[in-house]
């Protein structure tokens, strides 16, 4: 394993702060593919990071056992955004900006700025197909799914089915994901899938066993790794199209307590939480499934204003299981 | 007019409030719109917005005899609300830039639901100024800012007073702020950015505040028996006469110069110490001639960041009008 720094700036105390990118080189002259995992961008996002490490451990006890299994290039960027995940925030703390609304076009020459373009020029010019890893944010909980923009899902949907997540929602384009790296890097003709897992500030170690499977099983798929034993088991996931997601927001505020589990087939009528009112003693909103289907969102902070997401259900009805 | 455009309920405590106020005078042929802040913590736009209100509410009065309304002017002081009131840029429920929500969803999130008001309720306005400060950590001599201004906002431009406007080329991210919405919509429109963020500037408030009154004169939707619309020359810049002061190391930032100055090229802007010995390590120089548009405020710097702004002086093959 080769470690550089594709990112490096002084703080005011002078201390050094770097991105490095851990790379594990092919056997081969030519790669069969080079494949990227990302993961940092917001710091609070910690699942990414975990699975980064297992993939580092993994490869590492590889290259060492079985060299000659790399036939394709991987590198692993396992905190891009090292101030915010220092201190545990979404945001890149001095500025107060989300690195991941500053890739493509001209953003200014902000050090956040500067930094994203940095990550997106290695990126494109030493990988075929990226993984950018991202948990959710602190308010919601999401089952192990991959985000796909419509349009590129013709694209993307052969690479998506091979990494083990339980969901892959091929959702609306909308003009906030074009400054986002995802977006940048398939304008660039990288193939880049947008996991989501999980929710902020948390390991949820069951789906980092989960999408490291999916991740192994990626690279066998794509020719990076052969001849390493047995290939990893994965299950197919539900594939969700726009009109097949149905969205269930809070029409009050108050506490919203939720009642069911992610990762669950619910039925129509089943009810998964409640809104209750903070200061005298009654249900607002009693909140239930619209339709059957899998629950893949689940709202896991309890302050809601009116037009909240509370949850997400794959619809059962048009296609899913 | 006062009026409360939207209002949201709160789990606990006041409802967040979006409040508008307008004035109507007869025959309505314009309508000017007036919003600050967008950050909760661009105080000189609010407070700007607080004296215009008096101001206007004086003419409706007949307390300031010399004017009558036209037109239709509205101003929404404060779009950040909640961030203003816990004094930041960004509220922390939810860390979202509200300039990266536009044009809203009036069934979203409550950042969406006061985007999509602000939006719903100026877009359709013939003219329109957003009253910003400079970003975190900087501070603006007063400018203005517009995107490819045809001749009518050149125009509007010029009735404003700040010598210099800068003309940023178009970014994803550009794209989600209120500006682009407006100027999508054909809305002649600038932003005025002027001091710091945190900081409120009378004086500074004073001179910008005669500026608006003369554009909504030029404007026509405010008249003025005794005096003529003031018209100002504005020298427009566009991205290619910026030129950037860059931090060569981390540190302290001690500044030489102020904001709205001429700067000869090779001349020091600061000296960036380090912060435990105070030895100066760097002693960043202008690159170029220009006028001093942005200027560090923020002592503490990283390397990389930019320092001072620049606008390049131009040589004119005819007068700026």
């Amino acid at each position: 394993m080769e470690s550089r720094a594709i990112v490096s700036y002084q703080t005011p105390s002078g201390q050094r702060v770097e991105v490095v990118k851990q790379t594990f080189s092919s056997v081969r002259k030519r790669p069969a593919k080079r494949v990227a995992f990302v993961s940092g961008l917001h710091g609070n996002e910690l699942e990414g990071i975990y699975l980064c490490h297992l993939l580092i451990r993994y490869l590492k006890n590889l290259q060492r056992t079985q060299p000659k299994a790399f036939q394709g290039e991987v590198h692993i960027y396992p905190a891009v955004n090292p101030q915010a995940i220092s201190a545990g925030s979404r945001l890149w703390p001095f500025f107060s900006q989300d690195i991941n609304r500053q890739f493509g076009g001209d953003n200014g020459n902000s050090l956040p700025a500067q930094s994203a373009s940095e990550l997106l020029d290695d990126l494109k010019s030493s990988v075929d197909i990226a993984v950018d890893f991202h948990a959710s944010n602190l308010h919601l909980k999401e089952a192990p799914q991959i985000r796909i923009l419509d349009g590129l899902h013709k694209n993307l949907l052969p690479l998506a089915i091979q990494c083990n997540v339980d969901l892959i929602w091929v959702h609306p384009a909308s003009p906030m994901f074009e400054s986002t790296l995802g977006y940048n890097l398939n304008q660039a003709r990288v193939k880049t899938l947008v996991i989501e897992t999980g929710v902020g500030l948390r390991l949820h170690r069951k789906f980092a066993d989960q999408l490291f499977q999916g991740m192994l099983n990626l690279l066998h798929h794509t020719g990076v790794l052969v001849d390493t034993g047995s290939l990893p088991k994965i299950d197919p996931p539900v594939i969700a199209h726009p009109s097949q997601v149905a969205l269930l927001q809070s029409r009050y505020a108050g506490l919203f307590v939720g009642h069911s589990d992610l990762k669950k087939n619910v039925a129509k009528g089943e009810v998964i939480g409640e809104v209750l009112s903070a200061t005298d003693g009654e249900v607002l909103q009693e909140v239930t499934a619209p339709e059957s289907g899998f629950l893949f969102t689940v709202r896991e902070h309890p302050l809601v204003y009116p037009g909240a997401p509370l949850a997400r259900i794959a619809l059962r009805d048009e296609g899913c299981p | 007019m006062k009026e409360t455009i939207l209002s949201i309920p709160s789990p606990l405590g006041p409802p967040t409030d979006l409040l508008k106020f307008s004035w109507e005078g007869t025959p309505i042929k314009e309508t000017v719109s007036i919003v600050g802040g967008i950050q909760g913590n661009h105080l000189n736009g609010i407070y700007l917005c607080s004296r215009l209100i008096r101001f206007l509410d004086a003419v409706e009065a007949e307390i300031e005899p010399d004017y009558i309304l036209k037109g239709r002017i509205q101003v929404i002081p404060a779009v950040n609300l909640p961030a203003f009131q816990e004094g930041n840029r960004l509220w922390s429920f939810d860390d979202l830039d509200m300039d990266l929500a536009f044009p809203g969803n009036d069934q979203g999130e409550v950042a969406e639901q006061i985007a999509a008001a602000v939006y719903q309720h100026t877009k359709d306005s013939q003219f329109g100024i957003i009253l910003n400060n400079a970003d975190n950590h900087y501070e603006d001599a007063p400018h203005l800012v517009c995107m490819n201004p045809d001749s009518l906002t050149k125009d509007f431009a010029r009735s404003l007073g700040p010598p210099n406007a800068r003309e940023p080329e178009n970014s994803p991210a550009l794209r989600l702020c209120l500006y682009n919405q407006w100027t999508e919509n054909r809305l002649p429109s600038v932003i005025l950015s002027a001091g710091k963020p945190n900081h409120l500037d009378r004086a500074l408030c004073e001179t910008l505040f005669a500026g608006l009154v003369n554009s909504l004169l030029w404007t026509g939707v405010l008249v003025n028996k005794r005096k003529k619309t003031k018209k100002y020359p504005v020298r427009f810049n566009n991205r290619n006469n910026e030129k950037f002061v860059f931090a060569g190391a981390g540190g302290f930032f001690l500044l030489l110069v102020q904001p709205g100055s001429e700067i000869k090229k090779g001349q020091k802007i600061g000296e960036i110490v380090d912060m435990y010995s105070g030895t100066v390590i760097d002693s960043p120089l202008a690159q170029s001639d220009g006028y001093l548009v942005t200027l560090r405020d923020y002592p503490v710097v990283y390397q990389k960041e930019v320092l001072a702004v620049l606008l390049k002086k131009q040589k004119f093959s005819f007068w700026p009008f």
